[in-house]
């Protein structure tokens, strides 16, 4: 696990790509979460799909919401 | 980060009340944080497209925090300002449109199926005397003139704003093509057609399909995508997108006739 700027940030797989613009993603340690992606992935036009790998933020407000940060490549 | 620079102010932004107070600093040219309890409860980007245009993102878990973090961007930077949003993160939409931000262009995501048995394009019949130079097999400098004469046409007509946000790039607004990336339509011996691939590995993207004035209406458009619709079909991808801008009808009946669907859409938003 790893902390950047204050966040908690953790590696994932998407599972699932819902309707609302969120994602349902597993992290490393099991634990599901349901996610969207960050302002600059869409600025940049980045696609998002089923088992992509992603690095997930953790809301420090909501363990189960976070925010896909970067989609690894392969 | 490009050689233009932005206005850096020293003087701290004003710090928002309530419940999710936070301290809004410009940590550095193009980034903003919001601190609260000395977390990152928020992060905020200006980044320029090559085609000149500032766009912002705010990531913060809180409306309030969002609407600190905008306030200290606007304050701060020239106009116009864009953002894109996708159209079904409703909440998202009303935080811009908070901020002054209105909708501009509305691009449609397709995904569109590879095999033929699905989209019909198995064996398209090809117009008299055309043929197609498949990916990496175009001339350098004769695509070059092809997507210059081509955009030239778009401007002239409908506007090369109503291309997918994807191609509205370059210095002026033109990217020189690589033929790796184009497949393109050859009639008695000269360019009339192009579409242009990102050959992304899970994916394929279709970044833009057009074809000369003067040739279009003769199922030129429609040979491309069957040409990399192929070539994504061979190399195991079933699918690939395209991202098509609202008014471009003409796309939109040529993906849809392939099979294609909709899947989301993205909203971009300016403030003048």
């Amino acid at each position: 696990m790893a902390r950047a700027n204050g966040g908690i940030q953790l590696e994932g797989i998407v599972i699932e790509c819902l309707r609302n613009a969120n994602f349902t993603v597993e992290l490393q340690n099991g634990h599901k979460v349901l996610a969207h992606i960050s302002g600059k992935i869409r600025k940049n036009y980045i696609k998002i799909l089923p088992f992509d790998r992603v690095l997930v933020e953790i809301s420090p407000y909501d363990l189960d919401r976070g925010r896909i940060m970067f989609r690894y490549r392969g | 980060m490009d050689s233009t620079h932005l206005p850096f102010p020293s003087a701290p932004f004003p710090s928002g009340t309530g419940e999710h107070a936070a301290a809004v600093t410009r940590i550095a040219e193009r980034h903003w944080h919001a601190l609260e309890d000395d977390e990152v409860v928020g992060r905020a980007e200006v980044s320029r497209r090559p085609d000149g245009r500032l766009f912002l993102s705010v990531d913060a878990w809180h409306g309030a925090v969002f609407d600190q973090l905008a306030y200290a961007m606007l304050a701060e930077l020239p106009r116009p300002l864009y953002t894109v949003v996708d159209e079904a993160d409703l909440d998202l939409i009303v935080q811009w449109e908070r901020a002054g931000f209105a909708p501009r262009r509305r691009e449609w995501e397709y995904v569109v199926p590879t095999d033929p048995r699905l989209t019909g394009l198995g064996a398209p019949s090809s117009p008299d005397g055309v043929t197609v130079l498949a990916l990496g097999e175009a001339d350098g400098g004769l695509l070059h003139a092809l997507d210059s004469a081509i955009h030239d046409e778009i401007e002239a007509t409908v506007g090369w704003h109503t291309m997918p946000a994807e191609v509205l790039s370059g210095p002026d607004g033109r990217l020189r093509p690589r033929p790796a990336n184009y497949a393109v339509a050859v009639a008695a011996g000269h360019y009339v057609g192009l579409v242009r691939v990102t050959p992304l590995p899970r994916q394929p993207r279709i970044g833009l399909i057009a074809v000369r004035s003067d040739h279009r209406r003769r199922g030129i458009a429609r040979l491309l995508l069957a040409e990399v619709l192929g070539w994504a079909h061979q190399r195991g991808n079933t699918t690939a997108s395209a991202d098509v801008h609202q008014s471009n009808s003409a796309a939109i009946a040529l993906f849809e006739g392939a099979g294609a669907t909709r899947t989301s859409s993205n909203l971009e938003l300016v403030l003048r």
